[in-house]
């Protein structure tokens, strides 16, 4: 059995890609399924997805802690998780990044595979959303699945969701992601931060989960913890305003989901400790004095 | 002092005397009369309460759930589809620890459509993390609504309470009740002391979206809060007897049991038919005895191992029933009493209202008899006064 992890962005379709992946396997005779980890996702946001690959059929029911493949979708994840954790002996990193896989640092040096997925997705489908794109690299570093499949599984899962055309469009991501794909090994020695969480015990737990700001071990929890829970780090593009055009009417302000729109005296301005890059502001924008920047 | 009340105007004076912040309701046949007691209190000015008439019991018991979170005395009240319309809420209340506490006036959930008493509207809430005690008169309305909040509200607990009474039988029935004064009920019920008070100076996080990484904690918590409750209840009884002279016995109360060859196990208003029975066949020579089964939740299950250790048969009355399985109270019993080689017994009565006659509860006496002399039981679910089908 082949176990496989994606690692995304909420947004970027890792659950899409491992459900596609998983079609590809199934079009190939294997038994495959896919599944996400559900958990408080939103757009940017750090999310994972699951596949399982295997001759007959799949029992476990448990998410995947041993990977034999790690997919990443998200250039900047493996510089802020361990994309690696819990890989398997001779197992592989699928990376999107516009670097050679010897020049990308993680925690240890395994077998690596690389393909600027970004920059395809921009070229293929206009927009910088990777998850077919980066099915084809794991295709071509695997080995595992014909390219032909994964192009067929991506139209079996994208086609009812987001019609024909947009499907083929995504199988031809995959396919020039294919082409552009190198292996090799990454090298190791990269340090993480231990992920915190806050788990308390029935103990410390407040009865009936009524939680005050309480500063613990691992940052503060409760009412107002955003103070120090920053966000922006989700972000792929940074608006940018150009205060000759603004008019300072606050359109802006009033869309922006997460309040990352500071009103100014003149013009607007972005408050980028929790600004998702999400780019309302800009299509909002009546003058477009907001751009999106990568 | 003594007054000829019905079980809905006990229950609206002991919420009156107990004094709670806010009362959110609807009204709903047969509860309907406590809350419309309570809104004439409030409107001639005998009680100092937020009255808040809502939309629905769903609205009802959410208003109760963010009043509660608040650190306020909560009180409302309700019966079947309204019961089963809370349903969603009543989980919210428990695992936030919110000790509101409802008398539910048991009917018939539809269909078919009756209004008549049931235990099918309780029954099924077993799992809400709800305290749950069934009573028997009007008087023990009166002062299970007291207690509840002496319950439900310490610290070992915080634990929402409901005091649940027969329809009819006891909700428009007129009896002498000693109406406490409220002298001497502030002297029994502390202040409500709220560990958690949401309160804009006092901001939390509450009813927040949990991951698996908490929710079975809270759930453990909630587990353990129940199983301490028993305690509790236990204490609550013994001041409250020495206060006021009335012992109910905290989670059962055992009625001629001493030497009694068989027992039934009742719930609500048949244990006072069951009573008369009891002392008739006792004249007889037949060593009959009760268990008042008070409190379901939590449940005492010592207690029935206990006693199910000193006879040779035990039947469990059951007001509803878990289609294909018995009834709920029978279910809990054969739990309580796994590894027991003695016949257990079921007995479904009364079902829709039906009237539980003296000669339905004898019926069940003398089949535990003959199970008891025979070693075992001929069939363990036995419905009773069931056209076209032989008990």
């Amino acid at each position: 059995m082949y176990e496989i992890r994606f690692h995304g962005r909420g947004g970027q379709g890792a659950v899409m890609a491992a459900q596609s992946l998983a079609a590809a396997a199934f079009r190939e005779g294997y038994y495959a399924l896919a599944f996400p980890h559900f958990g408080a996702e939103r757009r940017g946001a750090p999310v994972l997805a699951f596949a399982r690959i295997a001759e007959g059929k799949i029992y476990e029911k448990t998410r995947v802690y041993h990977p034999n493949y790690v997919v990443v979708l998200d250039p900047v994840l493996p510089e802020l998780v361990n994309v690696q954790d819990g890989l398997v002996e001779g197992g592989m990193a699928i990376l999107n990044s516009p670097l050679q896989p010897d020049e990308v640092q993680l925690e240890r040096s395994t077998d690596t595979a690389t393909v600027d997925a970004t920059t395809v997705a921009l070229e293929t489908l206009g927009s910088p959303i990777t998850n077919s794109a980066i099915l084809g690299a794991f295709a071509k570093a695997t080995g595992l699945l014909k390219i032909e499949s994964v192009e067929q599984g991506i139209i079996d899962i994208f086609g009812p969701r987001i019609g024909m055309d947009k499907a083929e469009r995504n199988a031809k991501a995959a396919a020039a992601a294919y082409e552009r794909t190198t292996t090799g090994t990454c090298t190791g020695g990269r340090s993480y931060e231990a992920s915190k969480m806050w788990l308390p015990d029935i103990d410390e737990l407040p009865i009936g989960m009524s939680t005050p700001k309480t500063q613990t071990d691992a940052g503060l929890v409760g009412i107002g913890s955003f103070v120090e829970n920053h966000t922006g780090s989700w972000r792929t593009f940074v608006p940018n305003v150009d205060p000759e055009k603004c008019i300072n009417c606050q359109m802006c302000w009033f869309y922006c989901p997460d309040a990352a729109v500071d009103r100014g005296e003149e013009v607007i301005g972005f408050n980028l400790d929790y600004c998702k890059g999400c780019g309302i502001c800009a299509n909002v924008c009546p003058v477009d004095a907001i751009e999106m920047r990568r | 002092m003594k007054r000829v009340v019905t079980g809905n105007y006990a229950a609206a004076y002991g919420a009156k005397v107990c004094k709670p912040d806010v009362v959110a309701a609807y009204p709903i046949t047969p509860q309907t009369f406590i809350v419309e007691h309570i809104s004439e209190f409030v409107n001639d000015g005998e009680m100092d309460t937020q009255f808040v008439r809502m939309d629905s019991e769903h609205s009802a018991m959410s208003a109760c759930v963010s009043a509660s979170a608040t650190g306020v005395r909560t009180f409302t009240a309700t019966a079947s589809q309204g019961l089963a319309l809370m349903h969603e809420i009543l989980f919210i209340a428990s695992a936030q620890r919110l000790p509101v506490v409802m008398p539910v006036v048991n009917r018939t959930v539809a269909g078919p459509i009756g209004i008549w008493v049931e235990y099918n509207d309780t029954m099924p809430q077993r799992d809400t993390g709800w305290l749950q005690v069934y009573v028997e008169d009007n008087q023990e309305v009166l002062d299970m609504t007291i207690q509840a909040f002496k319950i439900a509200e310490d610290h070992d607990v915080l634990l929402p309470m409901m005091v649940n009474l027969d329809a009819f039988i006891l909700s428009h029935t007129v009896e002498p009740v000693d109406l406490i004064e409220q002298e001497e009920v502030d002297r029994f019920l502390p202040p409500y002391d709220p560990i958690a008070n949401l309160l804009p100076e006092t901001p939390m996080a509450v009813g927040t979206f949990s991951p698996p990484e908490y929710i079975q904690e809270v759930r453990y918590q909630t587990d353990v809060a129940m199983r301490k409750a028993e305690a509790v209840i236990e204490r609550v009884n013994r001041e409250f007897a020495e206060q006021f002279g009335r012992d109910y016995h905290g989670m059962l109360e055992e009625y001629r049991t001493d030497d009694a060859d068989v027992i039934l196990v009742t719930l609500g208003t048949v244990t006072s038919t069951a009573r008369a029975v009891v002392d008739r066949m006792r004249e007889a020579g037949k060593k009959v005895g009760i268990v008042k089964l008070r409190f379901f939740r939590p449940y005492p299950l010592e207690q029935i191992r206990e006693i199910a250790s000193r006879v040779d048969a035990i039947g469990f009355y059951d007001r509803s029933v878990s289609y294909g399985v018995g009834g709920p109270s029978y279910i809990e019993g054969r739990h309580a009493l796994y590894g027991y080689t003695i016949p257990v017994m079921n007995f479904l009565a009364g079902i829709g209202g039906r009237d539980v006659m003296s000669e339905d509860v004898e019926l069940m006496f003398d089949m535990l008899l003959k199970a008891a002399k025979e070693g075992k039981a001929e069939k363990d679910i036995v419905w009773i006064g069931t056209r076209g089908v032989n008990p």
